[in-house]
């Protein structure tokens, strides 16, 4: 690891926007860490996707998956993206017996939806087969109160380890003071967000599982905004009356040393989804049910995919576009909660082609190579 | 060089309460009061080292606390900070009266203490064990007093527009001093009624307060704290040697606070009210600036830094 410290302006995030007029915030970089040889964002398979749907894979009435079908849509789907036969093989493409590996699921939606317990615990399994040490193994998340109610420890061996960052919400103690991004949006007193310690000082793979989600600041949250706001303190700032930064914020964020060079692999946890009111889920209405797990290395790629998901949904559903900027839809009447036509920002979906722009992906269509397979 | 000693104040409870609550004082462990005139006597008798105090010509302090106030159009919660150091630094030779509710009464006196006020704290009966141990930390903590630190100089014009202009600047730990006449020795200096710091601006004490922060620049900023938005810093300083008091407004411990205080120096300690064993933890020096974290703070906090490598 080398001991140099990166200050900089985020001079590739002004280029990728040179198209717009969008003014940007100012971001200063602070990591100690360099990128390694091949970044694990894009990774090895840039614009590639496997999309896994099984129809059987989750009973939509009662929201309870079906253990062995989703154990057969991950394992083909692990094998269709490196094109190993075995297995254990294409898990070892990511990992090795003397990896610590930080699994980052999303709880915000929790109970309603979460990365699901049993798509985790076949992550776990396969770890283990190629001899990662389950007490190596850190399921982990923000919020204390979120996990707790997902109780993964019942679906994973004991000595794997479950952490989350605050268990007092708004607590810094588990954040790195020295790998941070330090930018103004409103003028907030505290600048920084700053990047969970183990991520920083102990993880040297990290494996994101996300959801598909509406989500009503940045339009969809996926591989992108998991493995971003997942994973920094204070982020929350980003968001202030109808304006969101989330537009380059997240990007940026993802692009943090060494979380861009750790992070190996995305799995997208489509079992369940949600259509609007993300990224929390009170409300049952808004869920559905994609019955797909998305794999790739590459966040963009996937999120687009994501991107067209919700929307095609909210369509069917009537609901205003992710794209909708118009004034006239924020602050409705029912509020964002009950109204789909509500919105409590102007959402950013853009923010996924911004990240492409930061090099963490691509994002033209006609240059992602989707596999489709039906379990 | 020499320190410029400054007398030591302490805050005292002021207790105007029957004679006979003499023994809840006692046993709270209260010795030093405050009393109305005349009845200094009578508990003195008892045993307290009692002074008269005048509180109808003492200048009112606010009970320090944070209101929380939702933000219309988000799901974050905006803190108000009530504080009175901006006042303080305004008029510090004024005696104070702080009246305040259960709950208030240490912070009360570390914020007193920090700015260094004569005030007098009338005190719920509840709060008088832990404003009896507040008192005895204060009194622990090293002396002498060294010179306040700020870089922007404010020249005060006695209107009511400029006090919430410094109530602001205070609240965002943008470390000033107020004076006669503008001095070079600042970064920035205030005049309101001046083209750049119009008496128009200042009806939003806000933006006003951020317009002086965005002119000075956050680089440049004596203190900054991140981890709380509810936590007041003073800084004073001198030579090779600087102290920052820390004040937590808000109702709960804050775990993990980030300090960076303008300077390179080599070596700091803590003191954490109610925590003895405290430390700085994560300290660095960077940039000209010095770093450190305190893992666990719930009122007050003091940091002596020592060591100062490039003295200004």
């Amino acid at each position: 690891m080398l001991r140099r410290t990166f200050l900089q302006i985020a001079a590739a995030a002004r280029a990728a926007l040179a198209a717009t007029d969008r003014r940007l915030p100012k971001y200063r970089v602070a990591s100690h860490y360099a990128a390694g040889a091949q970044p694990g964002m894009p990774g090895p398979y840039p614009g590639r996707v496997v999309s896994c749907h099984a129809e059987k894979c989750i009973d939509a009435a009662t929201e309870k998956p079906d253990d062995a079908v989703v154990r057969e849509m991950m394992a083909r789907g692990m094998r269709a993206l490196t094109g190993d036969a075995e297995l254990r093989d294409a898990w070892a493409r990511f990992v090795g017996p003397s990896d610590v590996v930080g699994i980052k699921v999303n709880c915000s939606g929790a109970p309603g939806i979460m990365s699901s317990p049993v798509v985790v615990a076949e992550i776990v399994h396969n770890l283990i087969a190629v001899g990662v040490k389950p007490d190596a193994i850190w399921i982990y998340e923000r919020f204390q109160e979120q996990v707790d109610t997902v109780h993964y420890d019942r679906y994973v061996p004991k000595d794997v380890q479950i952490w989350t960052a605050e268990g007092r919400r708004g607590s810094t103690e588990s954040y790195d003071p020295a790998t941070y991004v330090e930018t103004t949006f409103f003028d907030e007193d505290d600048t920084r967000s700053n990047l969970i310690r183990l991520v920083a000082n102990r993880f040297t793979k990290i494996i994101n599982v996300p959801n598909m989600k509406d989500h009503g600041a940045a339009g969809v949250t996926g591989c992108l905004k998991n493995i971003a706001y997942g994973n920094f303190s204070n982020v929350a700032r980003s968001h202030s009356n109808s304006e969101t930064n989330t537009y380059s914020f997240i990007g940026t964020l993802a692009c943090v040393e060494p979380l861009r060079s750790r992070t190996v692999l995305q799995v997208m946890d489509g079992l369940r989804g949600v259509w609007h009111g993300g990224p929390f889920s009170p409300n049952r209405k808004f869920r559905f049910y994609p019955k797909q797990i998305m794999f790739g290395t590459d966040p963009v790629a996937i999120d687009h995919l994501l991107l067209d998901v919700i929307e095609a949904k909210r369509k069917e559903e009537h609901a205003v576009s992710v794209w909708d900027r118009s004034p006239q839809h924020l602050h409705g009447p029912g509020g964002h909660e009950n109204n789909p036509d509500v919105n409590d920002f102007i959402r950013e979906p853009g923010h996924i082609e911004y990240a492409a722009g930061l090099g963490l992906g691509v994002y033209d269509s006609g240059r992602i190579n989707v596999t489709r397979i039906e379990v | 060089m020499l320190l410029a000693a400054v007398a030591v104040l302490l805050p005292t409870l002021f207790w105007d309460r029957p004679i006979d609550t003499a023994d809840m004082l006692r046993k709270a462990g209260c010795d030093r009061l405050y009393v109305p005139a005349g009845s200094e006597g009578a508990w003195r008798k008892q045993g307290f080292a009692a002074s008269p105090f005048n509180r109808d010509s003492a200048t009112k302090a606010t009970a320090p606390k944070v209101e929380y106030h939702m933000d219309v159009a988000s799901a974050t919660r905006v803190p108000w900070v009530d504080a009175n150091g901006w006042l303080f630094e305004r008029h510090p030779a004024n005696p104070y009266f702080y009246e305040v509710p259960s709950g208030s009464a240490a912070l009360a006196a570390a914020e007193a203490f920090a700015y260094g006020v004569d005030a007098a704290i009338r005190a719920a009966p509840e709060d008088l064990p832990v404003l009896a141990r507040m008192l005895r930390f204060l009194g622990g903590i090293d002396q002498p007093r060294l010179p306040v630190k700020a870089n922007i100089g404010v020249i005060d014009d006695g209107s009511d527009e400029l006090g919430e202009v410094l109530n602001l600047m205070a609240r965002h730990n943008l470390l000033f001093h107020v004076i006669p006449a503008a001095d070079p020795k600042y970064d920035l200096n205030v005049r309101l009624g001046e083209a750049d710091y119009s008496k128009e601006e200042a009806a939003n004490p806000y933006e006003f307060a951020m317009k002086v922060r965005r002119r000075l620049t956050d680089e440049k900023r004596l203190l900054r704290i991140y981890g709380s938005n509810v936590v007041l810093g003073r800084l004073s300083g001198e030579g090779s040697k600087a102290r920052l008091h820390l004040l937590n407004y808000g109702r709960n411990t804050v775990h993990g606070l980030r300090v960076r205080v303008l300077g390179a120096y080599e070596e700091g300690k803590v003191s954490v009210f109610d925590h003895p064993d405290a430390r700085l933890e994560d300290f660095s020096v960077q940039e000209g600036a010095t770093e450190f974290t305190i893992a666990e703070m719930a009122t007050y906090a003091v940091v002596d830094l020592t060591g100062r490598k490039d003295p200004k």
